[in-house]
């Protein structure tokens, strides 16, 4: 193997941005900083922080469940994870972790140096960690107990006189409101300041699923923050609202959390939709097989996931019209779902396939929702779910779509945006273990407790009795949701244990990218980019990198144009990508230098995936202006200042 | 790396398998429902049966396609990248078999949702009209059903129409935390028959329950008579079952009600139509007799 030399900027070339050094200290420059980045930074650890939380609780309710009429944890205490365990998950964890990544990347996907409306941007996560604070801290005075989605008339005073109800709905509706003020300054930024030649039908799909998020984060939020308004009044208002029999229904505080639940529900599977659309494409180097169809599809699952609120609602004293309608939107879910992942398939089909762990989170993501949606078709069915809704073997449905799009989608994102986070990459060969184990873990638990239903366990139980026939099936689900809670928590660790001490990654853009946000230096720079740039297709970077490599062809400088191989942009041209050389040796040569720590099992592999000669981290410095450090800015500060 | 990753599919694929393979035998039951005892859970166990195999072949379908794509199409020396995109109309085929999917999952799922609300008569081995009749139990006639939303008082004369020989036994079922509450035919308002946790009924009779709460959300569910049906304070469901077998089934609810939850049982008792008549009558005499002490006592102390 040749020793890295100086070619590797040409073989490699890159234009990046210089950052600016920071004038405060890192803790004030992160509360006060209006920077979008450092608000989706503030979201994306206290949601992570927060699924650690609902991790544990759902380890301990699982605890409890593990035998028949067991007495280990009592009523009241499992009551209190059960309220607290959802509105963690999914308001606490899963909105705001595909929150935090959109205002880290939406702006930077589309070109623009910060988001439109910055302050209410930072007002957004002030918002959701004041909610999280007053949900928790209830927890040190008198806990809620009414249940994963408060359902009047037991939320009602009457019957749940403890303030925990009150922090429950308040702290709820802080957070909310934050959502909302969140969906509004990212409407505004991809509305208005995409970089210039950034139409529609070239905007990144994680974009474009996140505007769409961002629309369905609009239409819920009021809609919850509401219904939540209505509950209080209710509660100490003397309000009528949810009163039987005095003029109000508890039916109309269904029809609201519903439909916001609809929506957590679509947020999740557009969220982890829009990641593994930008997964899949840079790992497999191919683009997307149609950008085109795959927006319609997130368009649709929004609209008709919103309108399918009602499936939740066979039971439910309504017309019959209403939840014949409520199939039938549920029913047309299947197009969609079904071309998107047609999409994802046929996207994969012909491509040369990068297992990186990144690529490994977003399989294991469609092959989870894929189960949870398929389930969801036959939910969907009046009989049916007039037999299994409010089940176990509906809720683990749920789980698969939940867990396979909140928790793997969520992991492949930081798999693969975790190197622009952080110029780090996240543990490669513990994440794939973790994997291993969720994957295990969440089938473990979802196909036993599918059986429970079947034979009539409800939801939200703290005891079954003996003898109903379900205490081998919840011994094994179980266990498997210890395996998934012990995958979920390593991960968490490895990813906090990485952002200090993981392996640098090579360069800026360590994956060979086709958009905008790895044109920018990791970590970005306050400012995002020097230079905005123009767009001319829907691989930018791909055009980006072919320019300068033609220019550096017609640049007949000092140094011999030893060019190794040819460049990632190669593959823009559709002349075939080189494989790296060292794909199938048992014992890939490790380059020099590029492996500073050799005992990491995966490190010899990332240097293996590498397209080009590696170097050296911080070895070289860059040779010509316009081809800037390819690979030496792994672990040293990006830039100078100017 | 690719002998890894393909140890690491292969080992995903087997232990999945093994985890289906393992768990599904372990009890008899299997994949079904329970075991149907009336015509409407007949109904939804069949399109239960029919959803689960489409479901479980849209699984196998979409996993075995990513897998084939997985394993096909992995990086390897010398590997072409083929960067081909959807031509036009690449996506005709996915969504038009989609779309029939859904349209025929539609129709099946108004046919059978249909069926599982048609009300059955009464059969020829149920307690008919004329027999009710005879000790003052009386059902509605079926006129009444659909729009009912006042509940069952068979002690009223019913005029107009003569009562047809298949009324359905209309019983009033009121949930409250945590306990059902069961007001039989007959009797007059507020002094009706009535039990608590346990429904009798008659075999092979049409029962029509008017399901409402006093208190918070629960839900009438027991699957061996059909699904579930919410009881709101307020507003009043109708639901009905027609058991064709001697037995006692449980039910649950499904709707988290506070601090009891779990002991929001319920069993129904099927019996014959003599054992019912029977029993009524009993219950009846019961209450009567423990009113009549409650009022000796109340008596005698307003006496003394």
């Amino acid at each position: 193997m040749t020793p890295p030399t100086t070619t590797t900027t040409r073989t490699r070339p890159e234009v990046v941005t210089r950052g600016v050094p920071a004038a405060r200290p890192a803790w004030a420059e992160r509360v006060a900083s209006a920077d979008h980045k450092v608000t989706g930074l503030l979201f994306l650890g206290t949601a992570f922080t927060f699924l650690a939380l609902a991790a544990t609780e759902f380890f301990l309710m699982r605890l409890q469940l593990i035998v028949p009429e067991n007495s280990m944890i009592e009523p009241q205490i499992f009551n209190r994870l059960l309220s607290a365990g959802t509105v963690t998950f999914v308001v606490l964890f899963a909105l705001p972790a595909a929150i935090g990544l959109m205002s880290y990347l939406l702006p930077l996907q589309i070109g623009a140096r910060s988001t439109a409306l910055p302050r209410l941007g930072q007002l957004s996560y002030w918002l959701y960690a004041f909610g999280a604070l007053v949900i928790y801290a209830s927890f040190l005075y008198a806990v809620p107990e009414t249940g994963s989605v408060a359902l009047p008339p037991l939320s009602e005073l009457a019957f749940s006189p403890s303030n925990g109800a009150d922090a429950w709905i308040a702290g709820t509706a802080l957070a909310l409101g934050g959502f909302v003020c969140f969906a509004v300054n990212m409407l505004a930024t991809v509305a208005k300041m995409r970089a210039p030649g950034l139409a529609w039908k070239r905007v990144p799909l994680f974009t474009w699923a996140g505007t769409v998020i961002n629309v369905v984060l609009l239409v819920i939020g009021p809609v919850m923050i509401a219904a939540l308004a209505m509950l209080m009044v209710d509660r100490h208002f003397d309000g009528i609202f949810f009163e039987a029999g005095e003029g109000g229904a508890p039916l109309l505080y269904q029809h609201l959390a519903y439909l916001f639940l609809t929506g957590c529900y679509a947020i999740v599977v557009l969220f982890a939709g829009g990641v593994v659309s930008e997964v899949l494409p840079t790992f497999a180097r191919k683009p997307i097989f149609s950008h085109r169809a795959a927006t319609l599809s997130f368009v649709a699952i929004a609209a008709l996931g919103l309108l399918a609120w009602m499936q939740n609602m066979y039971a439910a004293p309504l017309n019959e019209g209403w939840t014949i309608a409520a199939m039938l939107f549920a029913l047309a879910l299947t197009i969609p779902v079904g071309a998107l992942l047609y999409n994802w398939i046929a996207t994969l089909w012909g491509g040369a396939l990068r297992l990186r762990a990144a690529a490994w989170y977003a399989i294991a993501a469609i092959s989870t929702m894929a189960c949870g949606l398929a389930g969801e078709l036959a939910y969907s069915v009046i009989p049916v779910g007039w037999a299994l809704d409010n089940t176990t073997a509906s809720q683990g449905d749920t789980i698969y779509v939940l867990v396979g799009g909140g928790v793997f989608g969520g992991f492949a994102a930081l798999h693969y945006w975790y190197p622009k986070l952080s110029a780090r990459l996240l543990g490669e060969g513990v994440g794939k273990g973790a994997l291993l184990a969720m994957f295990i873990g969440i089938h473990l638990y979802v196909i036993p407790m599918f059986f429970a239903g079947l034979e009539g366990q409800p939801v939200d139980v703290f005891k079954y009795y003996e003898g109903t026939g379900v205490a081998g099936y919840n011994l094994i689900a179980s266990i498997g949701a210890f395996i998934l809670v012990g995958g979920i928590l390593v991960q968490l660790g490895n990813a906090a244990y990485s952002w200090n001490n993981g392996n640098p990654a090579r360069g800026h853009d360590p994956w060979g990218a086709p958009t905008l946000e790895w044109f920018a230096t990791s970590p970005p720079p306050p400012h995002n980019f020097d230079v905005v740039p123009d767009v001319r297709s829907a691989e930018p970077l791909y055009d980006i990198r072919d320019a300068i490599r033609r220019r550096s062809n017609d640049f007949t400088g000092p140094e011999p144009l030893e060019r190794v191989e040819p460049a990632p942009s190669a593959a823009a041209e559709g002349a075939g990508d080189t494989p790296p050389p060292q794909q199938d040796a048992p014992a890939p040569p490790a380059p020099e230098g590029s492996a500073p720590e050799p005992a990491q099992s995966e490190a010899p592999l990332e240097a293996s995936e590498v397209e080009a000669q590696p170097e050296a981290p911080g070895q070289e410095t860059p040779q010509t202006p316009e081809a800037d450090d390819g690979g030496a800015g792994g672990e040293d500060e990006p830039g100078t200042p100017r | 790396m690719a002998r890894r990753s393909q140890n690491l599919v292969l080992g995903i694929i087997v232990s999945s398998l093994a985890l289906l393979l393992g768990v599904a035998p372990a009890y008899a039951n299997g994949f079904g429902l329970e075991e149907a005892h009336s015509p409407n859970a007949e109904t939804i166990s069949t399109a239960y049966w029919v959803m689960i195999v489409i479901t479980v072949l849209l699984i196998v379908v979409v996993n075995v396609a990513l897998i084939a794509a997985l394993v096909r199409f992995r990086e390897k020396r010398g590997r072409e990248v083929a960067r081909f995109s959807a031509g036009r109309g690449a996506f005709r085929p996915v969504v038009g078999i989609s779309a029939a999917l859904a349209l025929a999952v539609f129709v099946f799922g108004i046919v059978m949702t249909n069926d599982a609300r048609q009300i059955e008569e009464t059969g020829p081995e149920g307690l008919t009209d004329t027999a009710t009749a005879q000790v003052g139990v009386k059902g509605l006639p079926p006129v009444s059903l659909l729009e009912g939303q006042e509940s069952a008082t068979g002690d009223e004369p019913i005029t107009g129409e003569e009562p047809s020989e298949s009324a359905p036994l209309q019983i009033d079922a009121i949930a409250q935390q945590w306990l059902w509450r069961f007001e039989y035919p007959g009797g007059q308002p507020g002094q009706r028959t009535f039990s608590y946790g346990e429904l009798v009924v008659p075999v092979d009779t049409t029962v029509v329950l008017n399901i409402t709460s006093t208190d918070v959300l629960h839900s009438w569910w027991v699957p061996a008579l059909g699904g579930q049906v919410q009881a709101t304070p307020g507003s009043t469901v109708q639901t009905w079952f027609k058991a064709d077998e001697v037995g006692r089934y449980e039910g649950r609810s499904t709707v988290f009600s506070g601090s009891a939850y779990p002991a929001m049982r319920v069993w129904v008792r099927v019996v014959t139509p003599e054992e019912y008549l029977d029993y009524v009558e009993q219950r009846k005499a019961d209450l009567t007799e423990a009113q009549n002490a409650v009022q000796d006592v109340s008596a005698e102390e307003l006496s003394e």
